[in-house]
Formats: C-alpha cells, structure tokens, sequence
C-alpha cells in the first residue's frame, strides 16, 4: 500500500494537511458555482488555501506546486484588494483545475513518486487570468463600476499584514530524506549463545556491519558501546534492531550472520508503521497521531473594505466547531476486535458453569454482573459509532461529478443532497461510494434529458438529480433519484428479448421486474458507448459490489417523470443480542430482533398442507412451520419434548420455525463463515458461544 | 565555501565530507562542544563558517543545543541576519516537532537522513550560497 | 541459526525460505504416509469438538474454535475416499494455511519432518485418477527407502471432486 512507504511525519502532515484544504477549495467552489461572483468570504478563504499551500509546499520543496498556488494566490490577493468584475465560471474552472494539478501532484507524492507535473501550462492560464483582470481594473472599470453598483474599486493597498503574496520571512526548508518504495523495514533480534562474553560489544559490531547499508537504524539497548551492563540486558532479552534499508533479508542476515556467538537470529519483515512503532516510547506516538491533525492558524484581521449587499442569507455555521483527531483505522480495529473478545470473555464469565452450582447466593453477584453488562454494552456502542463517518464526504464527491458531467455533456443539472450526516460505518463507505457514483453517472448520461426535450415536455430547464440517505430500521437507505425521463418497460423488454435475456413469456413480466433487466449484464439500451457510462457495463457491476456488503437495489420508475434507484444497506452490526437454540446437537443463533415469540410444540397443533408443508394458526392467521432439522438436511431425529416454536419476522414475512431446545439470549460477536465453506443457503455467520462451542447464525430472509 | 560539519557517527561523518567537499572546505568536529568551539575559532579569525551542518544527536551537546548557542554567538558579535551562517540539521529523526523547534532555534533547513543530494544542493543554490549554473 | 524442530506445535517458521523449500510435514493415513511442504503448515494441534455445519460436502467435517479463529475441518480419510475411523487422542489436526485461508486437516496420526530434496522426488504414475488420493499426489518422494506421498495443499483444498455422491448445495 502506498502510505506503507512514508515514515516521514513532516511529509504525512504536509500530504494531510495539504488534501483536506484541497478538498474545502473544491467545496467552496461548488457551492459557489452557480452565484454571480464569490463572496468576501470565499475569496478570503480560497486565498488563505493557496496561500498554506505555496508556504508548506516551498518547505518541502516541491517548486512547481508552490508556482501553481503563488499564481493563483495572486489573483485572489487581487480579488481582495480591488474587487474587479471577473468572468466567475472561468474563474471556478480556474480553481478547479489548480486544485486538481496539485491533488495529481500529491497523489504522485503519496505513492513514493517524485511531483514531476509541469505547472507551466495553468501558471500561464492563471497569469493571463490575472492580468485580463488587471486591465479591466486599470481600463474601462469604471464604467463597469457605475453598473454593477455594489463593486467598489479600490486601489491595490500595499499589504500590510502577515498574509502578504511575497512574505519578508526568510524561506525555510525541509528536505525529506530518500526512503524510496524501495525500503524495506525489518525487525531483527539477535540471540547470543548462553555463554558469550561481551554480547554488548559483539551487538555494536552487528550494527556496524549493517551501517553499511541502513537507511535508518536504531537498537535496544542504546548503549551498547558506553554501559557494560548492557550485555545482561542483552543475554537476557536479546538484542533488538530496527532496521531500514533497500537489501533483502537474505543479505542483512549475511551480513550479521557470521558473527561469533550469536545463537539466533530472528528477523521479520514489518512496515514502516511498525518499524517506527517498535521502538518508540508509547506517549511519542500519541503525540505523532496529534501532530498530524494540525489547527489552522486563522488570520482574521482582513479589511472588509466595503458595506457589500450579502447575496445569500447567512449561511448557519454548517457543522459544529467540534475539534477532530484523525486516527490510523488499524487502531480502530484492533479495538473492534478487542470489544469482540470482551463479549465473549463477558459471557464466558457469565455463563460459567462454575456458577451453577446449586445454592449459590449470587444477589450481589448478580447486581456486579448487570452493571458489567450495561457498561460493556455502552462501550460496544461507543466503539462502533466510532467507524461510523457520515456520508457527507462521499455526497460531496457526487456533486463534483455531477459539475464535472453535466460540464462535458452540456446539459444543466443541479444536486440536491438530503440527509449527509447519516452516519454508516467506514468499511461500508468504501464499498459504496462506486455504485452511488455510477448510478448519478447513469441519470446524468441518460436519465436527464437535453434541454430542448425537457422544455418540450414542459420541463424545467435544469434537471435535477436528488440522492438522500436515512436509516430504515437496522439499515440504511441511499436513494438516487432523478427528473429525467425515466424508464420505459417496453423498451426494456424489447432490448431484452433481442439479447435473449428473457427467462419467461413476456407478458409474465411485471413493470418492476423489466425496470430489473437493467442490472442484466451485457444490457443497455443506449446504442454508443458514451465515455462516461459505457456500454452495460455498469448496472451489473452496481449490482454486484451493492451485493458484496449484503445490500440490496431497487429501481423505480416513471416514464417522462424520473427514475429512482435505492440502494439499502444492513448496517454493520457485528455485535448483536441472539437467541441460542439447539437443533440435533448443533447450536444456530438467530438475532433477538427478528424473533417475536415463543410458542411450546406440545401446546400447538401443526397443520399439513397437501404439499408436504405445515403450518400453524396464531390469532386467527396462518404462518408457515419450518423444520430447521429438515431444511439443513440434518440427520432426522424425533422432536424433543420442549421443541419451541420461534415466531420470526422478516421485514413483511413470518413464519414458526421448529428447534430442539432453547438454550437463552446471548450477545454474540458475529464472525464471518470462512470463505472456503460455500454460502451455506440460510446461514449468514458464525459465532462463538459462551462455552466455546460454535454456534452457526440463522439468516431469517433466507429461511422464510 | 567554509563549512562546518558536526556529526559524532563516524560513517556519516565520511559520507557527509565527502559529499559536501565539492563545494568548499571543510572542517569536520565529532560533537556539539567542539562544533561551538570550531565556530566561535573561526569567526574570531575572521573566517566565519558560511555553512554549518548539524547532527542533532551528538554528545555533550546536541544539535539543538549547539544552534541555539551558535546563534547567539552570533548576535552577541551583532552579525546582522543577512550575514549569520546557513544552518542545516541533519538527522534521522523527521517528526515535525523536531523540525518546528530546529526552525525556531534559526536554523534555516532540514535535512532528514539519508540525505536526498539533489534536493541539498538545490537548497544550497536558493540559500545563495551556490551559483546558479 | 536454530534447525526446525518436529514438536506438537510449530509456529510458522521466521528464518529464511531456503531451508524450508524441502522439508515436508509427513503424516499416515491408512497404510500410506503422505507429506506436505512446511510452509503450508501453521500448527497441528490435538483433535477437538467439531460444530457440524448443514449442506457441506461429507469431507467437510465442520468448524473448530482455534484460541478464538473459527477453521474450517476437514477429514482427510473421507477425501481420500477411505472409510472414516473414530477420532481416539492420537488423531490431530493439522491446521494449513493456503492462500490467506487457514483449513485444518484431520489426520489418523502425525509423523515427522522430514527432508526431500528435489531429486528425490518423481512424478506418480500416469494411471487412470480414481476418486481416491492419486488425484491429490503431484509427486512421490523418496526418504531412507520409504515412500511419501506428496500432496498440494490447493488441490486438496480447493479442487472439486470430479464426481460426488451427493450434489453440492449451493446457491
């Protein structure tokens, strides 16, 4: 992986640091696109971005981004200053395209390459931007003044504060060392035989051999040289290297390996997180993790030079100030699997069998073990909402693709985001952010129509896509909808029908089931490939990345009116609250959700349907009876007395399934079911149980 | 030229001459005491060092210790800013509080080891005290 | 540097590949003795409770619970088409991993590592493939006059069986 490579604290915080205010200036510009001009505001900002970057970027020596943001920063000081009228959509495609020549040089940098880019061609953009704008403000401006009424010219005021375009400060900088992706990180301990003498002498003769070829080089004990008792140190626990440096294991072990003494050497590959983790005293790496998440220093005395009309209403701070730390993801799942085995550590205490012994007073035990209970449960919930990021970050994606598209296409088309701060755990994130954007590609390609069309059809003018998130229940919906002109059902089946797709007569097709061709693969109605969506390569994919994180699509549509597509997603639930019940001698557990009642087998009267099936009455209706035994093909034996009925529910369906036993609620860590077992039809995981059994988890959807 | 090298490892100390020896002389001292003493000699003779490189960690005094006390040699002999003596840390240790303290200490650059020679020399160039070619 | 020991439990190995490129982890099953190459195999460990799971193949035991992993059992008699015996305290599971997956294998009895070199070994006879071992062996090794039989672990694992008695379940 490409962050593998950078050990370098000064060049993450600058990649970091660098990519977030990329992202705001994206943001602003967006948002602003469609106004007359950007406000004090946004100027004051889009300069402040350029501004960071050209200085951090100087210290860290990467001349053609800091030329890229010194130009732009110009015609922004130059905005501030003197207000001149601009021509806003170039400007914003300007932005857009210096924003985006830096993010290529950051992504080159990030992978362990050098930022070659030439930044010639949009410096010069940039510069023949600026001085166009000059002219106007030095020629006929004043007339243009006179019209625009609200723009004052003033002239350029020499700078006086610190945010100056050309700083008196002396240039600092900061050469990163050469660790090429080339690097590799080891761990090695050296092991010396029982009898050596003077291991801390022969332990600085190792290091000295690999000094020849180390990048980076550090070792415990320290004083190998200076402190004779670090041979006991040494005898004892082994002398420990962290090594950096191009060569195989093969050639540093050769290279310490002859060395008299030494018993055994014990080398590993690592990477670079935990080359720089394995010797660093825990309290520095907290301070890296918060040295990475720098504070903007915010300059506020800029001279609001006049009463300026605010075009939009104020607009309400848009989130909290709350302060943020970034955290590497590989710490968060280490605590997820922490709070996994708590759970199950929890319940093993819990269920002991040492505790059922009769005649234990365990009132007290009792009151312990509901307090243990709740807190662990509370730091279960913690814990998950902390992978939980909203989908904020990915809908602002969208609206960058949809300017991006609709730009290339020449057609008008406007965003509407609902619902972003829905929040959705990270791993679903990045298995969601394709198929939404393919989706929003479809209704820009193809939904919406051109102009001429929509005005034919009484249509506005500007289309509008509208993609909304909200939770449903244990899931979470994602719905892309669009004004466009939606999809024709005769259409479809006839595209169909012509590719031999069609599994039955085409009348049995219902309206929803032609919409659902769509997702066949090797379908499309549109007769190019068109650069953007391509040729029925897309919904079949869509379909399939959506199914890999248990999700579902649903296509709606109206023909002439719109299409709208929903995505629905479980959430990430990996702890949930089961019953544990035993069918034979196995145990399955289904999620106490899902379950509504119970119902003793001996009480109840199973109806036989002629099929075969049976079923049961409740209340005056009819539910279905499943033989979990039968279903699984498990060996057939007789019904234990207690068999129970569960009552289960899933979304609209019911039915009674039929256990051997019910062993009791238990909060279960669901674990996947090995890749190598085949889909099991109607087991969705597995866990691990109170006593150490395996327990197999119940799917309802499937069963019912 | 006239450039200081402060380095105690002996290995960089080799790399650091033989790299640096193409632009100017150098004098090579193994910690900070001596550095300071190598500094505060030359100036005194009235052959001040134009560049100074310092490794940060040395013994007796470390590399931020012997900046420090560097730059105030220099101001108590009232050497004017533009005059002082480019400095540059070398170091393996690239965390960005090291190199924010360094920088506020005065040096003007840092160097993180192994040293990239082309980016050095390119800051040696915007310093002023290589020619353009 | 310290040699492979044969103990009940081995770690994955951390010196250099070199030494392992011809050692085999020999077990029997029935009369034979069958050998698969160290650097599939993670750690063998004493027979255990088997949680059965519906609608696998026969040769797919079930699941064990390995210190918190759950890993998949499967029974290597069965897969060599042999009868299944009753597991006593001698049988052991051998616990591979292939390709990222970690599979244990239920084996009669565990023999020792032993070292082939690639001399040694000769490719089995082109005879007809039943639906016994044959179809797993992709050599013969030759060590102190006995005869290993050695098997890839992926054709083990992975390789449907040409024909089964039941059809697979799957979705």
């Amino acid at each position: 992986m490409a962050e593998d490579y950078i050990t370098d604290g000064m060049l993450e915080t600058f990649l970091y640091e660098s990519s977030q205010l990329l992202e705001k200036l994206q943001e602003l510009v967006l948002e602003n696109q469609d106004e007359d001009y950007f406000d004090d505001g946004a100027i004051n900002e889009i300069f402040r971005i350029m501004h960071t970057i050209k200085g951090s970027s100087g210290i860290m020596m990467y001349d053609n981004i800091t030329k890229a943001t010194h130009r732009l920063e110009d015609v922004f000081f130059c905005l501030r200053e003197s207000h001149p009228p601009v021509d806003h959509e170039k400007l914003c495609e300007l932005v857009l395209e210096v924003g985006d020549f830096v993010t290529g040089q950051l992504d080159k940098i990030q992978e362990g390459g050098e930022p070659d880019g030439d930044e010639k061609p949009i410096v010069e953009k940039v510069s023949d931007f600026l001085t166009k704008i000059k002219e106007n403000i030095a020629g006929k401006s004043d007339k243009a003044a006179v019209k625009a009424g609200e723009i004052l010219l003033a002239p350029p005021v020499p700078e006086v504060d610190e945010e100056s375009a050309s700083s008196d400060e002396p240039q600092k900088y900061y050469i990163a060392p050469v660790a090429t992706s080339d690097s590799k990180f080891y761990h090695i301990k050296i092991t010396y035989c029982q009898d050596t003498l003077m291991s801390n002498i022969r332990a600085y003769t190792a290091v000295f051999s690999l000094k020849e070829i180390a990048e980076d080089l550090m070792y415990i004990p320290e004083d190998i040289i200076t402190n004779e008792s670090s041979h006991d140190v040494i005898m004892k626990d082994g002398f420990a290297i962290a090594l950096q440096c191009k060569e195989s294991k093969e050639k540093v072990i050769e290279l310490i390996d002859h060395l008299a003494g030494v018993e055994k050497i014990d080398i590993n590959e690592v990477d670079s997180n935990e080359f720089l983790a394995g010797f660093v005293p825990e309290e520095v790496i907290e301070q890296r993790e918060a040295e990475a998440q720098v504070p903007q220093e915010e300059k506020e005395n800029y001279v609001i030079e006049k009463p300026k009309a605010v075009k939009k209403p104020a607009k309400a701070a848009p989130k909290d100030l709350q302060s943020y730390i970034s955290v590497n993801i590989k710490k968060m799942d280490v605590l997820m699997d922490l709070i996994g085995e708590l759970v199950i550590a929890e319940a093993v205490v819990l269920q002991n069998p040492d505790l059922k012994v009769p005649g234990l007073e365990l009132a007290n035990f009792n009151k312990a073990a509901a307090q243990l209970t709740k807190i662990t449960g509370d730091l279960q919930d913690g814990i998950m909402r902390i992978r939980m990021i909203p989908l904020a970050n990915t809908f602002q994606k969208m609206k960058r693709i949809v300017y991006d598209t609709s730009h290339k296409l020449g057609k008008d088309i406007e965003l509407e985001m609902i619902g972003e701060e829905t929040e959705v755990d990270k791993n679903i994130i990045e298995h969601i952010s394709d198929p939404i954007m393919h989706l929003i590609r479809n209704s820009v390609d193809h939904g919406i129509e051109e102009k001429e069309d929509r005005i034919k059809n009484h249509k506005p003018e500007k289309g509008k896509i509208t993609i909304e998130a909200k939770n449903d229940g244990d899931k979470v919906c994602i719905i892309v909808s669009d004004d466009g002109k939606g999809l024709n059902p005769d259409a479809l089946l006839d595209k169909a029908e012509k590719n031999g797709l069609l599994t039955k007569a085409r009348e049995a097709y219902t309206e929803k089931e032609a919409f659902n061709l769509i997702t066949l693969p090797g379908f499309s109605t549109k007769e190019q490939v068109t650069e953007l969506s391509g040729r029925g390569v897309g919904m079949d994919v869509v379909v399939k990345n959506i199914q890999e994180i248990n999700g579902t699509l649903e296509i709606d549509s109206v023909q002439g009116h719109g299409s709208t597509m929903t995505i629905k997603i479980p959430l990430t639930l990996a702890i949930i609250k089961g019953i544990v019940m035993k069918v034979a001698s196995t145990t399955f557990v289904v999620s106490t959700n899902s379950v509504k009642e119970f119902l003793q087998l001996r009480e109840q009267t199973l109806h036989k349907q002629p099929d075969g099936g049976e079923f049961i009455m409740i209340r005056g209706d009819s539910y279905p009876v499943i033989r979990l035994k039968e279903r699984f093909g498990m060996k057939d034996t007789p019904d234990s007395e207690n068999a129970i009925l569960a009552f289960i529910e899933h979304e609209d369906k019911h039915a009674c399934i039929l256990v051997d036993e019910l062993l009791g609620e238990q909060e279960i860590v669901i674990k996947a079911l090995p890749d190598y077992m085949k889909k099991v039809k109607g087991i969705s995981g597995c866990t691990q149980l109170g006593d150490g059994s395996i327990g197999l988890i119940i799917d309802p959807g499937v069963i019912i | 030229m006239r450039i200081l090298i402060a380095e105690d490892d002996f290995a960089s100390r080799k790399f650091m001459m033989r790299f640096l020896q193409k632009y100017g002389e150098c004098d090579v001292t193994v910690d900070g005491m001596e550095a300071v003493d190598a500094f505060l000699m030359a100036l005194e003779a009235g052959e001040g060092y134009d560049l100074v490189c310092l490794d940060i960690m040395m013994p007796e005094l470390d590399g931020y210790q012997a900046l420090k006390a560097i730059r105030d040699i220099e101001k108590e002999k009232g050497i004017p800013t533009d005059k002082q003596s480019k400095i540059i840390m070398t170091t393996a240790l690239n965390e960005g509080r090291n190199v924010t303290k360094a920088f506020e200490l005065g040096c003007v650059a840092y160097a993180g080891k192994p040293i990239d020679q082309e980016k050095f020399e390119s800051v040696l160039k915007k310093l002023g005290l290589l020619e353009e070619e | 540097m310290s040699d492979m020991e044969d103990q009940d439990k081995m770690e994955a190995p951390v010196q250099d590949s070199n030494k392992q490129k011809d050692r085999f982890m020999t077990f029997k099953c029935g009369d034979e003795y069958y050998g698969i190459a160290i650097s599939y195999v993670e750690e063998i460990t004493t027979i255990q409770s088997i949680t059965e799971v519906p609608q696998m193949e026969p040769f797919v035991k079930g699941l064990i619970n390995l210190r918190g992993k759950i890993v998949p059992v499967i029974d290597v008699r069965i897969r060599f088409g042999k009868e299944p015996i009753p597991y006593n305290d001698r049988t052991c599971i051998m616990i591979l991993k292939v390709k990222d997956t970690l599979i244990g294998l239920i084996i009669d009895t565990i023999s020792e590592v032993v070292n082939i070199p690639a001399e040694e070994i000769v490719s089995p006879p082109k005879g007809e493939k039943g639906n016994g071992a044959d179809r797993f062996v992709y050599g013969i090794g030759k060590v102190d006059g006995q005869v290993k039989l050695l098997i890839k672990p992926e054709t083990l694992i992975f390789d449907s069986p040409e024909e089964e008695s039941e059809e697979e379940i799957c979705e």
